[in-house]
């Protein structure tokens, strides 16, 4: 299965969760965050997806923004992780992992014969 | 701003309206698409997707009491236009309108557009961006006019009616 054609609904499911991670690496923008998802092999997320997304996280108190003046463009919009967000990353990561590792249990291994 | 940016602006700024979106909520959410649309050179439908469906993401709950608000402006409204109308009527045919002066009705159509002129006042709050703090609409003294001149057209059309048909 090609990189950027991913089941919409895996994609709808860890997507807040890689969001967030890419913020809690370093303070970004949002375009910087949907190359950072495609780099990671996560196909494109368009901004419709994205900024939904970001902001839901920014309501929840997992990130802040501030606007920036850019470099003769009109501005970006910064985000941050907070505390909090930080916390939930952390948490949510290792749920995550234990919940892959139950399900990869349950599948055949894509090299096994059928 | 290109012309598909600036027109996407102006759709999905009515659109996020229409949904009664809080003015500064709108002012990031269409920030963000011009900024993110400069970035990537996507035009913003390529990007977010056509504006109507883009601002439904957003829409929540309209309260009760906006929705009353709405028929009784919409009800203030037709009788506004309905006196001016009679008013307009009344005075070329040198008539009464239902037992007052049609001066008096003329006067009354006009006070009656008052309230629907607060309503849209207080619905269409100036939107700011927040990359600059310059309003991305206008400002009340725009919706002031434009509702009277509109008052006054309609007076002036009626006015046209009457002098041809009485």
């Amino acid at each position: 299965m090609p990189d950027d054609n991913w089941p919409g609904e895996w994609l709808r499911a860890v997507l807040p969760l890689c969001v967030l991670a890419a913020v809690a690496a370093e303070e970004t923008y949002g375009y910087a965050v949907a190359q950072r998802l495609q780099a990671a092999g996560l196909g494109t997320v368009k901004g419709g997806t994205l900024y939904p997304v970001l902001n839901r996280l920014e309501e929840e108190g997992f990130l802040t923004s501030s606007w920036r003046e850019g470099a003769g463009g009109p501005g970006r919009k910064y985000f941050t992780v907070t505390a909090a967000g930080a916390e939930h990353l952390a948490d949510r990561t290792s749920a995550w992992q234990s919940f892959t590792e139950r399900a990869e249990g349950l599948l055949p291994s894509a090299r096994s014969p059928r | 701003m290109s012309t598909d940016t600036a027109t996407y602006r102006r759709d999905l700024l009515r659109a996020l309206r229409s949904h009664h979106v809080a003015p500064d909520r709108i002012g990031e959410i269409v920030a963000e698409v011009e900024s993110h649309v400069a970035e990537t050179g996507e035009t913003p439908v390529e990007a977010f997707g056509p504006a109507r469906e883009y601002a439904a993401g957003f829409a929540g709950p309209r309260p009760l009491g906006a929705r009353l608000a709405g028929v009784w402006l919409v009800v203030l409204g037709a009788a506004c236009g309905w006196l001016i109308a009679n008013g307009v009527f009344g005075l070329v045919a040198d008539e009464r309108v239902h037992g007052m002066p049609a001066g008096v009705a003329l006067a009354l159509g006009a006070l009656l557009w008052v309230p629907p002129m607060i309503g849209q006042l207080r619905r269409q709050l100036p939107v700011a961006d927040p990359r600059t703090g310059r309003r991305m609409t206008p400002g009340p003294a725009a919706v002031v006019v434009s509702m009277t001149v509109f008052l006054a057209l309609l007076a002036a059309a009626t006015w046209l009616v009457a002098v041809l048909t009485v």
